[in-house]
């Protein structure tokens, strides 16, 4: 029995099942991270929303994502672990000041739609909310 | 002697059309950011150009690196078919370096197919209740643009019924409520298309994991062929993913003889109609062209 040929097979049985437990571990999209769960589910990309809200003195609003970070929101939204929340948020906090606009906390959240199985009607579910205080 | 074996083009022996046709996703799709996307694109048109770098172990390694690069780049978006190149590129250099080449990526692209189709399986069939209970498709078929043609066409579903039911989809802020919240339309046809392909689809894949991961071979090579070819020219004539239908093929031509002309060029044959199939949009033009004698 050769092996050569299985080595990719193992490497493929690894990262499948690595995926798999990052979904259930850290919702990480089924549609991605090379377990081959595109086309068996809605919570994908699209049906995920990130938003972010700023407050500092005088204010307290969401703020849009500008268009460097949204490459960050896309990963985040597709796995919302620490490393990609914190990450958005320090971009949003270096974002906002070189605008000259005052941020002491950012919240961000991350929201997955989720369809009636009877009637399709869609609600938003919350699936991580991350508080994250600037540095002065 | 063991470097050697990187740098020496191995014999053709039926692989050449196999290999050839990777070279030919790798130009179609290029992929990945700047840093990747010249080398990929450099290995597929040098592979075209050349038969000893096409047979050599070293340009599939070095593709294979290169796309490993590149899903660590864009982790966590990279496509699963990515991945898969990625473990085809990897056997191919290895089954190059071996005695019998074609047996060594006959055998590593049977077990790497049999194995995406089994965690495709375990995502519809196990993990995702949206997938078993019919939302996924009922929804895609409503939402997704790239299905819109096929759901009007086959599901009978009217234009304004479809902008109507996006609406429908929409998800309302958070705690809001509507008094009289819209209702999706769905004709019958269209649950019957969205039963058809939720069904159709997992059953179709998980025979096609049972008879790619079947240990004896010889007596159910028709049916892999058979499978793997009928998956391809149902799914991709909707599933709006050619690079993974191209990816499924190579890996079904790897794993016949050089003497099965008919069979070579029907994979052949069905490269270039998954081409077709996302070049030209067929639903949209029959969708005009009924709308048309009805006028």
């Amino acid at each position: 029995m050769r092996w050569s040929p299985v080595l990719p097979v193992v490497l493929l049985a690894a990262v499948a099942g690595t995926q798999v437990w990052l979904a259930r571990s850290v919702d990480l999209a089924a549609w991605k991270g090379g377990g081959f769960g595109m086309f068996s589910t809605l919570d994908d990309g699209p049906h995920r929303r990130v938003r972010v809200y700023v407050s500092g003195p005088g204010r307290s609003e969401e703020v849009e994502i500008s268009a460097f970070l949204e490459d960050t929101a896309m990963r985040l939204a597709t796995l919302p672990s620490q490393t990609w929340l914190s990450r958005l948020a320090d971009g949003v906090v270096a974002d906002e000041r070189r605008h000259d606009r005052p941020v002491s906390h950012v919240r961000v959240e991350v929201w997955r739609v989720r369809f009636d199985s009877v009637t399709l009607g869609a609600t938003s579910i919350l699936l991580r909310r991350y508080e994250h205080d600037a540095p002065p | 002697m063991r470097l050697r074996s990187w740098l020496t083009p191995a014999v053709d022996d039926g692989l050449d059309l196999v290999l050839r046709l990777a070279a030919v996703v790798l130009l179609l799709r290029p992929m990945g950011p700047w840093f990747t996307r010249p080398a990929l694109l450099g290995i597929g048109a040098a592979s075209i150009v050349s038969p000893a770098v096409l047979r050599s172990p070293l340009t599939w390694v070095a593709a294979a690196a290169f796309i490993g690069l590149r899903l660590v780049a864009d982790w966590p978006l990279a496509d699963n078919h990515i991945y898969l190149l990625g473990y085809w590129c990897l056997g191919a250099s290895l089954a190059l370096r071996a005695p019998d080449p074609r047996a060594d990526l006959a055998r590593s692209s049977r077990l790497l197919l049999g194995l995406a189709f089994a965690f495709a399986v375990l995502w519809k069939g196990l993990l995702s209740p949206d997938y078993v209970d019919g939302r996924f498709f009922r929804v895609t078929l409503l939402a997704d643009d790239r299905f819109a043609d096929a759901a009007q066409l086959i599901g009978g579903l009217s234009e304004d019924q479809l902008l109507e039911n996006r609406a429908a989809l929409t998800p309302l802020p958070e705690g809001a409520e509507l008094l009289d919240p819209p209702r999706v339309t769905e004709p019958p046809g269209l649950r019957a298309m969205a039963s058809a392909f939720t069904w159709g689809g997992l059953i179709l894949e998980a025979m096609l994991a049972v008879v790619m991961l079947w240990p004896l071979g010889h007596r159910i090579t028709w049916a892999r062929h058979a499978l793997l070819l009928a998956f391809c020219w149902v799914t991709y004539a909707f599933a709006p993913v050619a690079g993974f239908g191209w990816l499924l093929l190579i890996m079904g031509l790897a794993q016949t003889e050089r003497a099965q002309r008919g069979l070579r060029m029907t994979y052949v044959a069905t490269f270039f109609l998954v081409l077709l199939y996302t070049e030209v949009p067929w639903a949209g033009l029959m969708l005009d062209a009924h709308a048309w004698f009805v006028a």
